[in-house]
Parts: structure tokens; sequence; C-alpha cells
């Protein structure tokens, strides 16, 4: 099939976004708002099926064959792809915005433990499939490292929503997939950069010596931990100088501007850009404008990161697929079982019980964008081929679609997930539900108590744009606060409830006291009536 | 957090004078400045009985957790007092209050306040914790039986 030559490249590019942002919106709403399921698997299949590979071959009327193979064969022009990694270096920029280091650092051992279990497993199952079934001929065979790097990362916004709508964000497994999902992104991106490191060290086809890995992963993890430290300690001076500039547009555009310097940088070292960027991010979590930034960027990574999920269905090349569909079945099936094992056993002995280790496991399950943006690394690096690609979008799919169904599952049996019957009473979750009259002062109180808890030193953030659902972090302390309509309901375990009390009683009283001093000044009327006067009098004598 | 620095043996009594809610306020009002953090002792006790007045913080079982923020204060500072007999401090569950933990931790600056209250207190949810409390007969019993 010829190339789309009906249109100006650049004209097709526009074309190409346009139809891109539309159906991605569009197939990621319905597949939310029927099935249930999450939106990233709508814009999935929304690039697979238009795809060159599926109804690409058809010509659009008037625009020709719009989603056709590009010039050079390749499943995507250049300029969509130019457009895709951009997405995925904001989506790594703001992943790493999002990671609360110190709680990181800081937080349960059994979140560690859990978070490196499932890395282990999932990389050396990964890797191993690919060996298993000859599509590799070795552990330092690209594709062996490829699929075993692409089966490491947890996608835990999946997991965390079905937890939310559980009402077990704050149970002991809650906590510990949120917390293990933490590591388990940082020690990702780690095995990435080694990857990564190897591949492009064997990329003169001689292979590569044992001996060598070393020195490339020391450089990997070198490079990593020192441009973490060095961004974690400017990140304050940094920090100052946006503050120069005073806009919130401009501190967001000099971050995500800096971000993409820190990208290239890494890509020169030889790492992928997505490193420079997710340690950018890092090291700007730790200050006080990391909401700033969110708040201003978001837009932008929610029109471009369903256009890169599409961009990655749209690579899957069915015929490919079709001849290693059987390894794909097999790796899916051993990406299950790698977190569920990987991460439920070593549970197992952190004071779980079987129901609260397989609750674990299930929950770290979901592959979703580091996944499909390492395989797409691999896809362009020439590192793996099309039907290994293949066999990664397979993976992701299946995870993501067994994952909340599983999580959902393991919670239908209400029986305690801990061994010892006393820890459960401690951690056994209790709701604070504030009924408000309208979702207006509902929404004044939600904001009120996120407030409450910053000011005692608590991080809180925002799940995703488009919920209503905070996680509120201290410590070995964690609530989440969720605001729909008029009822703000707090969830907390039993351990810390009188505290959660304390605060929300605090938060009352403040709104008691505003009401009052509301219905007691006159001044307020004399506003009201100052700011509409004259506003539609026709001599305007009156006007402001 | 580190209970052990705010509360310490000079600001906790195990016998306050007061017979009336006022009183007592201003008796540990007095003990927090023994802490040395306090620059202006009226302004803490103003904040104390402002946030009263909105609604008492007597608790049940006689405990009373009274707090209040303002710049007065350095940094957070904590009194333990125990009424011999109560006090009537308007409490929920209309029961006199005689254990009373005190918290007052600047306005302007981030740190923990409730959190502090919420901690400190906990043990006192044991009734065991609070008979030995009343019956303690130093500061540095109390110490021990609430921070270990």
């Amino acid at each position: 099939m010829s190339g789309p030559a009906e249109l100006h490249p650049l004209v097709q590019f526009v074309f190409q976004l346009g139809v891109l942002i539309v159906l991605t919106r569009v197939g990621g709403y319905w597949l939310r708002r029927w099935f249930r399921l999450p939106g990233v698997l709508g814009e999935l299949i929304v690039g697979m099926l238009i795809g060159p590979y599926a109804l690409g071959r058809f010509a659009w009327p008037g625009l020709g064959h719009l989603f056709g193979l590009a010039p050079g064969g390749g499943a995507v022009t250049p300029e969509l792809h130019a457009v895709a990694t951009f997405a995925s270096i904001v989506l790594l920029f703001l992943s790493g915005l999002e990671t609360d280091l110190s709680a990181f650092l800081r937080y349960s051992v059994v979140g560690t433990v859990v978070g490196i279990g499932g890395v282990v497993f999932s990389f050396y199952l990964g890797a191993g499939c690919a060996i298993w079934f000859g599509l590799a001929s070795g552990w330092l065979d690209p594709t062996a490292l490829f699929l075993g790097a692409i089966a490491t990362a947890t996608s835990v916004g999946i997991s965390a929503r079905i937890l939310s709508e559980r009402r077990k964000m704050a149970s002991p497994e809650g906590v510990t997939i949120l917390a293990a999902a933490v590591f388990d992104d940082v020690l990702g991106i780690i095995v990435l950069a080694i990857v990564v490191g190897m591949v492009r060290a064997a990329g003169d086809g001689q292979g590569i010596a044992w001996a060598d890995i070393l020195l490339i992963a020391g450089k990997a993890f070198g490079f990593w931990i020192g441009a973490t430290a060095i961004g974690l300690l400017l990140a304050r001076r940094f920090s100052r100088i946006l503050k120069y500039f005073q806009s919130p547009e401009a501190i967001a555009a000099l971050a995500l501007g800096c971000a993409l310097l820190l990208a290239g940088l890494s890509e020169m070292v030889g790492l992928a850009m997505i490193i420079g960027a997710y340690i950018m991010g890092l090291s700007l979590s730790r200050t006080d404008l990391v909401q700033v930034i969110q708040k201003e960027v978001e837009g932008l990574h929610n029109v471009l990161v369903p256009v890169f999920f599409a961009t990655m269905g749209m690579m899957v090349d069915f015929g490919a697929v079709q001849a290693v569909l059987k390894v794909g079945v097999v790796y899916s099936l051993l990406a299950v079982a790698s977190k569920v094992l990987g991460c439920g056993l070593p549970a197992l002995f952190c004071g779980f019980n079987r129901h609260g280790a397989v609750r674990v496991g299930v929950g770290m399950l979901p592959r979703g964008e580091v996944a499909l943006i390492v395989a797409g690394i691999g896809l362009t690096s020439g590192a793996i081929g099309q039907d290994v690609f293949g066999i990664a979008i397979l993976m992701t799919l299946v995870t993501t679609l067994l994952g909340p169904m599983l999580l959902a599952g393991s919670f239908e049996n209400p029986a305690s997930g801990l061994r010892k019957p006393e820890d459960a009473a401690k951690t056994e979750s209790k709701e604070i539900v504030l009924s408000f009259p309208s979702p207006d002062m509902a929404d004044f109180m939600r904001a009120r108590i996120v407030r409450a808890f910053r000011q005692e030193e608590f991080y809180v953030y925002r799940l995703a744009p488009d919920t209503p659902t905070y996680h509120i972090r201290k410590d070995e302390m964690f609530f989440t606060l969720e605001c729909e309509g008029d009822t703000v309901v707090l969830r907390v375990t039993a351990q810390y409830e009188a505290l959660a009390r304390l605060v929300v009683v605090e938060e009352m009283l403040a709104l008691r006291s505003m009401l009052h001093m509301a219905q007691e000044n006159v001044n307020i009327e004399t506003m009201e009536h100052e700011l509409v006067a004259g506003l539609f009098s026709d001599d305007g004598e009156d006007g402001p | 957090m580190n209970l052990k620095k705010p509360l310490t043996a000079e600001t906790i009594s195990l016998d306050l004078k007061g017979d009336s809610k006022d009183a007592i306020l201003a008796e540990m009002v007095d003990l927090l400045v023994a802490s040395g953090h306090i620059r202006d002792r009226e302004a803490v006790l103003k904040a104390v009985l402002e946030r009263e007045k909105r609604m008492s913080t007597g608790m049940q079982n006689g405990i009373a957790i009274p707090h209040g923020k303002t710049d007065s204060v350095d940094c957070l500072v904590a009194a333990l007092g125990i009424k011999r007999g109560g006090v009537d401090f308007g409490a929920l569950d209309g029961q006199p209050s005689n254990i009373f933990v005190m918290t007052v931790s600047p306005d302007s600056r981030t740190g923990p306040h409730i959190q502090f209250l919420a901690e400190i207190s906990r043990p006192l949810n044991d009734a065991a914790v609070r008979a030995k409390l009343l019956a303690a007969t130093s500061p540095d019993e109390v110490l021990h039986l609430l921070i270990g």
C-alpha cells in the first residue's frame, strides 16, 4: 500500500491529530460510561482500529489514506511520533511530580518489600518468557530485556479507582498497594534506564558481555541517582527562581521546559528521555510549586496523553502479532502471575493473610502508560520488532482488563486481609460522612479540610484531575477524602479516627463562625447592592 | 511526631487549684509560660478562650483538650493538668472534667497541632490509664504513662 500522498504532510498531521483527539476522547468516554472500563483501553483500541494495520488501509473521503503507513514504512508519521514522544515526557514529568518522595522513603517497609517483589518477579518472568519461547537467545538479548522491563511497572491509577469505589483506599491492602506502586515506579524507571543503556551499548550487533553490564548499570543508576540528588538539592533554589516570574503559567512553562532539557540530556547520555522528565518532576515534587505546575500542565496532559495511547495502538501490526499470539497469551498470563506472586508472597510475610496477599497482588496487576512507553522506545529504537511490540500491547490490554475485575472480586469476601485480628481492628476502615445543604458548601468544606490537613503538614494530593478523591498522608497515617454532590466523605483507619474527627470538627466550627459573621455583617448586603447598582440603568448614572 | 518534646515535667500540674473553667484555663496557660516559648501570655489565653467560645473542648470521661493558635508562641507548646474532683467544663457528657491537655501552636506556621492533641490523648481512651493518671504522684509518672 502506498503512503498517504494526497495531503501535504503538515495538513495530514493536523487532521490526524484532530481525529485522534476527538476519537480517543469519545472512545474513552464510552468505555468508561458504558462498560466502566479504564479510558486508556478505549484510547488504545481507537488507535488499533484506525491505525494502518486495520481501518487505516482504507481512504478517508476527501482526505485520502489519513492513517496509512508512513512514507518510510513506519506505522505512524514522524510528526505524530514526535507528539507521542512529547506526550510521554509530559506524562512522566507529571508522574514524577506526583511522587511523594519523603513518604516513599519513610513509608511502610511492607510497600517497599512488595514493590521490589513485584519488579523482580515481573522482570524475571517477562524476560524468561522471551527466552523460553525462542524470541530471545539469552538474558542479555534486547527482546528479553525489553519484555522484562515492560512487565515491571504497575499503573496504579486503575487499582486506585477500584479501591476508592469499594471504599478500601485506607485499608491495609489499599495503603500497601499505593505505597508499593511508588516504589515500583521508581524501580521500573531504573530498570528501563539500565535496559536502554545495555541495548544501546549492544547496538552494534556484537552483543554485550556480562563484564560490561555492571558498567552500564552503574552508569544508568549513577545518572539516575546523581541527577535526582542534584535535582532534590537544587529544588528549593530552583523553585525560588521560578517564583520570581510570579505567574503560574510562566512557572509551569519554565518547569516543563527544564523537564524537556533534562529529557534531552538523559537521551544524550544514552538513557531514555522519559527518565530525565521523571527526575525533573521528582525533584520538584518536594517544593510548594507542585500544585501550581500540576494545575497548569494538566490541560496539556489531558489533550496529549490519549493521543499517545492511541498512537501506541496504531503501531500494533495484527499480522505480526498473529504469528506470536500464543507467546502473547502466555506473556500476559505470566505478567498476571508475576505480580500476584511477586507482590502477594512478600505481603504474606508482612502481616497479611491469604485474602490480603491476593488483594495486594491483583491490585498491582494493571500495566499501563510506563509499559507502553517502554514498548514504544523498544520498537522505535529497533530493539524489538512488531511482533514483540504487539505482545506488549496485548499484555497491557489483558492486565488492564483483568486487574480491576480481580481486585473488585477479591473484596467480595469481607474477611480481613490481616493475620492478626487485633491489627485488623486497628486498621478497620471508618467513614466520616458529612452532608451539607448544597454541593457548593460541600466543596467549600472539602477545600477547608484539605487545607487543614496541609496545615498539619500532611501530604494531600488529588488522585486524578477528573476524580474528586484526595489522598492524605503522613508517616503511617493515610486517609482518603471524597466529595460527591452535597456529601463529603473522609475514610480513615480506626486507629486515626480521633485525629480525623478533631480536624473536621475544627473546620466545622470555623464554618459556623463564618456563617455567623456573614449574617451579622451588614456590609455584605451593602457590597452586594453596590456591585449590581446601575448594571441595567439606561443613563448609567448609578453605574460603577 | 515526638510527643516528649513539648510536654515536660515543668508543664505538668497534678493539682490544679481553679474552681471554674476560666480559672483552669488561666492556670494551664501559666503552665505553658513555664515552657519559655510564650511571648504574650494574654494573647495565648485569648486564643484558647476564643476557641472555647465556639464549642467546649470538654470531651467524655473527664478529659478536656483546650487549644488555640496564635503567633505569640514560637513553636507548639503543651501542658497537662489534673484537677482533683473535677470542674464543670461544659463537657459533652455533662460530667465534670479532671484531666486537661492544652496545646497552643503558631497560627502562621504549618505543623502538627490537632495531631499532637489526638496522639497525646489516645492513651486516655483507656480507663485504666485514666485511673493511673489521676493517682499519679509525680509529673514523671504522668510522662511515663502517656509517652512511655
